[in-house]
Formats: structure tokens, C-alpha cells, sequence
């Protein structure tokens, strides 16, 4: 070892912080080495005038400060510490009661609101289609007297959201099939009234539409309807179409496969 | 210190018995006015109680230390915007040396620590006056071990100089 790396050993040496090989080293070399020997001296006066110094001892404000903080701390924890178990020890029946009524209360005005308006609302809907129907049905009266065809077409047309007109209506529709001066008119009535074969007096009207109606197509939609309802009074009045000579050929056939279905 | 991090407070009395008269001598060995040192004493205690929570384990005397240090930082900014408090100091400063007076290289000793900047003199004070091994020292300040034995010694030779020169 030189000189140098004594010099960084020195430290660690008056420490006893060095293996022991490495002391042995150090205490060799100082002992042959002047320069280093003088070094060792004085890294070691440096370091006992560190031990000299004296320890100073603080005031007994100090400890008493301590010791006054240390109560107020231990307060604050106490206050903590007791207060914090209490709550979580005991099950909050209180708050549990409180949250079970409030949901009950909840539950039982949804169920209470909801039954009543539906009370409410069924009747006050059923009012309103009744009152729809009513108007519809005045509508359709009022419109099927109109001038133009085309409104008396539309007021026809009204009738299909009828489910069980009024005598009052079929009337006006038969009305309609039998004397109108439009042929369109008298078609759509037809079709409509086609729709209600279970009711006597349209079938009458059918029945006599038959006779009367020298149009083709209005007839053809006679018989189809008297067909499919099966009416066997309407075979008479279907012979007589065979033998009248004005029934144009494809009605006579049109009777015949009627007639055939009928019976 | 475990104990009290987990609540027992009455630890805490064996913590300030047993750490109070140290930190108090850290502190006068930096300043040298006993008023403040026992106000920054006193701080850390405050704060070991206040932030025991945030004791994990491991080397208290690191830990007590490190909070020693940021006290001394705290009250070193504020020193330093009022001059008023550093001339305070001073005047303090040549009080206690004039008492010191009768051990004579104790006096010189302080007087020459005086070239040290602030961090080389808190360095040289935890190593040799409360010996502080270079690990403990390197957790204290955040360095490594090697780095602040290089440093203690680079301080030591420092300090020789100094002392020998002006004896």
C-alpha cells in the first residue's frame, strides 16, 4: 500500500471500520511512514475534539412541551378510538328501519298509482272510442249524401273500422249499392257492405240487388258475395238471370258455377 | 416505533426519551442558539406523532432523521428571508462561544466547521457527533452509501486543513 491509499484508509481505520488484514497494513505503514504517521496524528486530535464536545442538554421546556402535545394527541386518538367501535359494534336497526319503510312506501304508491290510473284510463279510453265511433259514424251519414262521388266513396270506406254498425248505417250503405248514380259508389258499398254477411237485412238487400243491378261487375260482386255466404235464397233470382236475354254471357257463367256452389 | 404507528401513543415517550437530548445536540451543533434548537426538537416530535402512520418499518433512526432534516431546511428558508433572525443568530452564536471558551480545541473545532456549507456540516455532524454509520447516513439524505463515505472524508481532510492550519 502507497501513501495514497493509506490516506483514504485512515479514516476507516481509526473507525475500526477496516478488515483486519487491512488494519494490520495501515498500522505498518504508519509506523514506517513519517508523512502518514502525521496524518493519522491529526485525523485523530481532529476526531477526539469532536468527542470533547460536550453533549448539551435542553431545558425541561422541552419535555414538558413533549409531554403536553403528547396528552392533546392522545385525546384526539380517544375521542376516535371510542366513538369509531360503538358505531360499528351495534347493527343500525334504526337506519335499517328506516331504509325497509321507505322502500315499502315506495312500492306501495307505485303499486296504489298504477291500479288506480289504470281505472282511470280504461274507462277514459273506452270512453273516447266509443265517442271516435260515434263521430265516425255521423261523419260517414253526413258525407254519403255529399255531391261529389269521391266523398261519398270515402265515406263508404269509413265503415270498415266499424265491427257492428248501426242499423242507421247499413241502411245508408244499402241505400247507397241499390241508387247511387255512380257506379264506383255503388261498388265500394257492395264491397263494404260484404263485409257484414251475418247481418238480415244486408242479405235481403243482396238478395234484391241481384234483381235489380243490370251493371256486370256490381253483379258479379253480388254473386260472389251471395255464393260465399251460402244464401240459398238467392237461386231463384239467379235462374231468372239465366233466362233474362240481356245477361251478358260471362255473368250467365259466373250464375251457373255460383248456383253449383250453392248447392 | 411500529407500536405507535399502530396507535400505542404511551411508545411514544420511550421514542423522546431516548431521542430527544440527539436531536437537540444536531441541531446545536448546526445553530447554536438553544431557543430555536429545542423548537425544532419539539417540531420533530409533533411530527413523528402527527405522520406515525406513514412508518413502514425499517431503520428509525433514518427515519427520525430524515424529518430532523427537513425541519432544520423548514427553518433554514425562513432564517434566511429575515435577516433580522440571522443577525439574532449570530449575536447568539458569539455568546456560546465566549463560554466555550475554556476547552479550547472544542472552540476551534466549531470555528472551523464553519467553513463547511450547510450540507457538508450536517454530513460531518451525523458521522462524527452522532455517529451515524455511512448507511444510515446515506438513507438520511437519499444517496448512496459509497457516495456519502467519499463525501465524510473529502469533509474530514477539509476540515484537517483548516484545523491545522489555524491552530
Amino acid at each position: 500500500m502507497d501513501c495514497k491509499n493509506i490516506e483514504q484508509h485512515i479514516v476507516d481505520y481509526i473507525d475500526r471500520q477496516l478488515a483486519s488484514e487491512e488494519a494490520k497494513q495501515v498500522e505498518q505503514h504508519i509506523e514506517t511512514c513519517d508523512d502518514c504517521k502525521v496524518l493519522y496524528d491529526e485525523t485523530n486530535l481532529l476526531f477526539s475534539a469532536f468527542k470533547n464536545v460536550e453533549e448539551v442538554t435542553p431545558s425541561d421546556k422541552l419535555r414538558e412541551g413533549f409531554y403536553k402535545l403528547l396528552e392533546e394527541e392522545k385525546q384526539l386518538l380517544d375521542t376516535k378510538v371510542v366513538q369509531l367501535p360503538k358505531e360499528s359494534k351495534e347493527f343500525p336497526w334504526k337506519y335499517a328501519f328506516q331504509v325497509a319503510a321507505s322502500i315499502v312506501f315506495v312500492f306501495a304508491g307505485y303499486f296504489f298509482g298504477s291500479h288506480t290510473t289504470r281505472q282511470d284510463t280504461n274507462q277514459e279510453i273506452s270512453a273516447l272510442q266509443k265517442e271516435t265511433i260515434e263521430l265516425r259514424e255521423g261523419m260517414m251519414l253526413a258525407m254519403i249524401e255529399n255531391q261529389s262521388p269521391s266523398k261519398r266513396i270515402q265515406a263508404v270506406s269509413f265503415t270498415e273500422s266499424f265491427v257492428k254498425p248501426d242499423v242507421k248505417i247499413l241502411e245508408a250503405l244499402i241505400e247507397r249499392m241499390q241508387y247511387d248514380g255512380n257506379i264506383n259508389v255503388r261498388l265500394a258499398a257492395a264491397e263494404a257492405l260484404s263485409e257484414f254477411p251475418e247481418s238480415a237485412i244486408v242479405k235481403e238487400a243482396f238478395i234484391e240487388a241481384l234483381t235489380t243491378q243490370k251493371d256486370p261487375s256490381l253483379q258479379i260482386a253480388i254473386i260472389q258475395f251471395l255464393v260465399n255466404i251460402q244464401e240459398k235464397r238467392a237461386i231463384a233470382p239467379m235462374q231468372q238471370l239465366l233466362e233474362h236475354s240481356d245477361t251478358p254471357d260471362f255473368i250467365k257463367e259466373q250464375v251457373n258455377s255460383g248456383i253449383s256452389q250453392i248447392i | 416505533m411500529l407500536d405507535v404507528s399502530r396507535g400505542n401513543l404511551d411508545a411514544m415517550a420511550h421514542i423522546f426519551e431516548r431521542y430527544n437530548k440527539r436531536l437537540f445536540n444536531f441541531y446545536f451543533q448546526m445553530i447554536r442558539d438553544k431557543d430555536v434548537c429545542e423548537d425544532m426538537t419539539q417540531t420533530v416530535f409533533y411530527k413523528v406523532m402527527r405522520y406515525r402512520t406513514s412508518y413502514k418499518g425499517g431503520q428509525f433512526v433514518s427515519w427520525i432523521f430524515k424529518i430532523a432534516r427537513n425541519v432544520f431546511s423548514d427553518h433554514y428558508q425562513k432564517s434566511k428571508k429575515t435577516i433580522n433572525n440571522a443577525d439574532l443568530e449570530l449575536v447568539a452564536q458569539k455568546n456560546e462561544e465566549s463560554k466555550i471558551e475554556k476547552n479550547d480545541n472544542v472552540a476551534h473545532l466549531h470555528q472551523v466547521l464553519k467553513i463547511l456549507n450547510k450540507e457538508e456540516k450536517e454530513l460531518i455532524i451525523l458521522n462524527r457527533f452522532q455517529g451515524i454509520k455511512y448507511d444510515k447516513l446515506a438513507e438520511i439524505v437519499g444517496s448512496s452509501e459509497g457516495a456519502v463515505k467519499v463525501k465524510v472524508h473529502r469533509i474530514i481532510k477539509k476540515l484537517k486543513t483548516v484545523y491545522f492550519e489555524t491552530i
